[in-house]
């Protein structure tokens, strides 16, 4: 008697189990609003950028919805559907597949490379266009492009606004020289050193690659450049080879840790150079950072995606975040994420339908947005790999321990400080 | 057996009233319980905890995605990646079990090697440096990709079908009677007369090449690979706990264990995932495998079997 109960029992939670499980698919067709999935990192190692990104893109969403939605189609409401990748690889695909089955009919994210490749393979799979906001690997959008060049995939789902990792680098090696230029200097010995784990190879490859490729009047020192495994405990006979090689310009890539202890020891032991000129990496500007390393930061240059603050939504919006976010400032993270939305609403905004995914990639096509609060180098669209070409970093410096703009000159709040002054 | 039978009809069912999602669940309960199987052969049956398993995945996918660069499809790489997954794995258990490492040490010289594996590979730029592979999605069959999620659940469901068989195989034979002596009291077995070296090393070899295999599909369902993530700690945590949850040493406790923990970090994850509250799926994931732990120490499976054969005797 007792097993006959159990058994039904069991078919009655294994019925009621699939009636969940498989729901989800019936309610896509008739959703009032349009469902985006927003994958991110916000646990693990990576919450930190990850929650910034969530923050901004659903500060996004309630802007866009406070003006009306989607105008062109009867005032749709954006809804993010979230997705947390705990920053682990195989949770991009899986969280993808999540948000997509609970309605998501476009995907943004996801901040590492390795997750958002993973998320690709969903948007291809399902034909769900997908923004990439954050991720900087090259193969991301190319092996797509590739691929459907090669006939063996028909559409490319995937897009990014945000700049790649090659790009980081042709970028860092161009105001280099822009700035030494404007400068009336011309570094013979620029000393190359980087955090030895993914992200400071791939910066100080790119980097080095791009200035190969440049072959400019200043001169890298490429048989000198100095890594250290990260995080360090120490740093000094780092800096003391540094010191032996008489550098003109430190160009570090650090890590916010890295930063903290390279930075005391080059002031330490009183490196005479004309001054820190970063090609990409966190550490030197964030509010937390200043305020630990002070004079030892003051006229550091670093080349980083930047928000355009001379436009006063940029700082109005950077305001509100900082609300939002317990004095957070508005970053790459936070504000690229925040574009990323806009740019979709423009997208549904022009796109024929916003049921036909193929529409949507017809319009994300067609992309020729200039509302964004990133500095850009021209409106946002996207080239035959289906990246944003004007999506570029900006020089900052921070001057009266404050990150300040300066360099493109379109981008500047103020003049650079270079050579910095002497001690 | 029959109930075996109707459990793999049911599976092979599924996916045509499932979601993509839940699809998607599917394939990482079976991929880790085939995962969590292997392990199951030489640190379930024989004893000897090795905690770096991830390497041998991460070996198995590397060579696949390696091979594939070159125009080898992976439907051979996986092969080659498992050979030298198996040849790996019988260098670590020579040095082993040879020098008669036992206990923390074993697994001390496993979580060594995995971390090896894992700085060599953040550091040779011919297999990709710390940016790791990122394998271009095609959709084609003949390059193990495919447009259909479903098909990734029956190659997963495979998988574990083959290690678990494999795994039956291995407990009816004088091999597995040999394996679970060694477990029990390996000094005793040694004065039997069992080469203890012999069949600890084949146990390493069965186990390394099959999650050597399985690296192949990580490789070409997540289209990229990075040193972190495949030879990383978390991984073969991931694939440790599996068995422990469910019960090692058992032929179905790896899957048990699969079904209970994947599921559950994934509801978890999706219910409080969506709320303000950060991580706190993670508490809520830990705070029932500790229940778990707590209360049933021997696994999952084995408190199982218990309850059902009281069942039959009443």
């Amino acid at each position: 008697m007792t097993s006959r109960l159990s058994r039904r029992t069991f078919l009655k939670t294994a019925v009621a189990g699939a009636a969940v499980v498989t729901t989800p698919v019936t309610l896509r067709a008739q959703a009032k609003t349009f469902k985006l999935g927003a994958v991110h990192p916000v646990t693990g190692p990576l919450a930190e950028p990850g929650q910034a990104c969530r923050l901004g893109a659903q500060m996004a969403v309630e802007a866009v919805n406070a003006a009306g939605g989607i105008k062109s189609k009867g005032g749709v409401k954006l809804e993010l559907v979230l997705g947390d990748t705990q920053t682990k690889t195989e949770n991009g695909r899986v969280e993808a597949e999540r948000v997509v089955t609970q309605g998501a009919r476009m995907l943004m994210g996801s901040f590492d490379s390795g997750t958002t490749n993973g998320m690709v393979s969903v948007a291809q799979q399902r034909r769900v266009p997908f923004l990439v906001d954050i991720a900087a690997a090259d193969q991301i959008t190319a092996n797509v492009a590739k691929s459907v060049a090669e006939g063996q995939q028909k559409v490319q789902y995937v897009y990014r606004n945000f700049p790649t990792g090659s790009s980081f680098g042709r970028k860092a090696v161009q105001y280099f020289g822009e700035i030494f230029a404007e400068a009336k200097v011309t570094p013979k010995r620029v000393v190359l050193m980087y955090c030895n784990d993914l992200f400071g190879q791939t910066q100080s490859r790119g980097f080095l690659a791009a200035y190969k490729a440049a072959k400019p009047a200043w001169t890298v020192l490429e048989d000198d450049v100095i890594a250290w495994p990260e995080p360090p405990s120490d740093l000094s006979t780092e800096v003391s080879r540094v010191k032996s090689l008489k550098p003109d310009v430190i160009s570090p890539i650090t890590r916010p840790a890295s930063a903290q202890i390279l930075l005391p020891e080059i002031r330490k032991q009183r490196l005479d150079i004309l001054g820190i000129v970063g090609p990409g990496s966190p550490g030197f500007y964030e509010a937390g950072q200043i305020a630990i390393l002070k004079d030892d930061v003051e006229y550091a240059m670093v080349s980083n995606p930047w928000a355009n603050f001379k436009n006063p939504r940029t700082i109005q919006v950077a305001e509100e975040y900082k609300k939002r976010s317990n004095g957070k400032t508005f970053d790459t993270n936070s504000g690229y994420s925040y574009d990323a939305v806009h740019v979709i609403a423009d997208v549904l905004e022009r796109t024929a339908s916003l049921d036909d995914p193929d529409a949507i990639v017809d319009a994300i096509k067609k992309t020729s947005f200039s509302s964004g609060l990133m500095q850009y180098a021209g409106p946002i669209h996207f080239n035959e790999l289906g990246d944003n070409p004007n999506a570029v970093t900006t020089m900052t410096q921070i001057l009266g321990q404050k990150p300040v703009a300066v360099w493109p000159r379109e981008a500047a709040l103020q003049k650079f400080v270079f050579p910095r002054p002497k001690a | 057996m029959w109930a075996a039978a109707l459990a793999v009809a049911v599976l092979l069912a599924l996916p045509a009233v499932l979601s993509g999602y839940a699809v998607t669940i599917f394939i990482l309960i079976f991929f880790y319980a085939f995962l969590a199987q292997a392990w199951n052969v030489v640190g379930g049956y024989a004893g000897q905890l090795s905690a770096g398993h991830a390497a041998f995945v991460g070996v198995g996918g590397y060579t696949a995605a390696l091979l594939f660069e070159r125009g080898v499809t992976p439907w051979i790489g996986m092969f080659a990646g498992g050979a030298l997954a198996a040849v790996l794995g019988a260098i670590i258990g020579y040095l082993g079990f040879r020098f008669g490492l036992r206990g923390f040490y074993f697994v001390l010289l496993t979580v060594a090697f995995a971390e090896i594996c894992r700085i060599l590979a953040s550091n040779v730029e011919a297999v990709g440096g710390a940016v790791g592979l990122y394998i271009t999605f095609t959709g084609n069959p003949r390059q193990f990709q495919f447009q259909d999620q479903r098909a990734y659940y029956y190659i997963a469901l495979a998988l574990m079908l083959l290690a678990t068989g494999v795994t039956a195989l291995i407990e009816r034979r004088r091999f597995g009677i040999y394996l679970t002596a060694i477990r029990e009291d390996e000094t005793a077995c040694e004065a039997l007369g069992v080469d203890v070296l012999k069949y600890k090393l084949l146990a390493m070899i069965v186990s390394s090449f099959l999650a050597g295999l399985g690296g192949t599909f990580y490789a070409f369902q997540n289209f990229s690979l990075q040193p972190g993530a495949v030879f990383g700690i978390p991984l073969s945590v991931e694939i440790v706990i599996r068995p422990i949850i469910g019960g090692a040493g058992t032929l179905l406790g790896p899957i048990l264990g699969s079904f209970i923990l994947t599921p559950l970090g994934e509801v978890s994850r999706s219910y409080f995932g969506q709320s303000g509250l950060h991580g706190a799926h993670l508490i809520v994931y830990g705070v029932l495998l500790v229940a778990v732990v707590l209360f049933l120490p021997q696994g999952a499976y084995p408190y199982l079997r218990k309850l059902l054969s009281r069942r039959n005797i009443a």
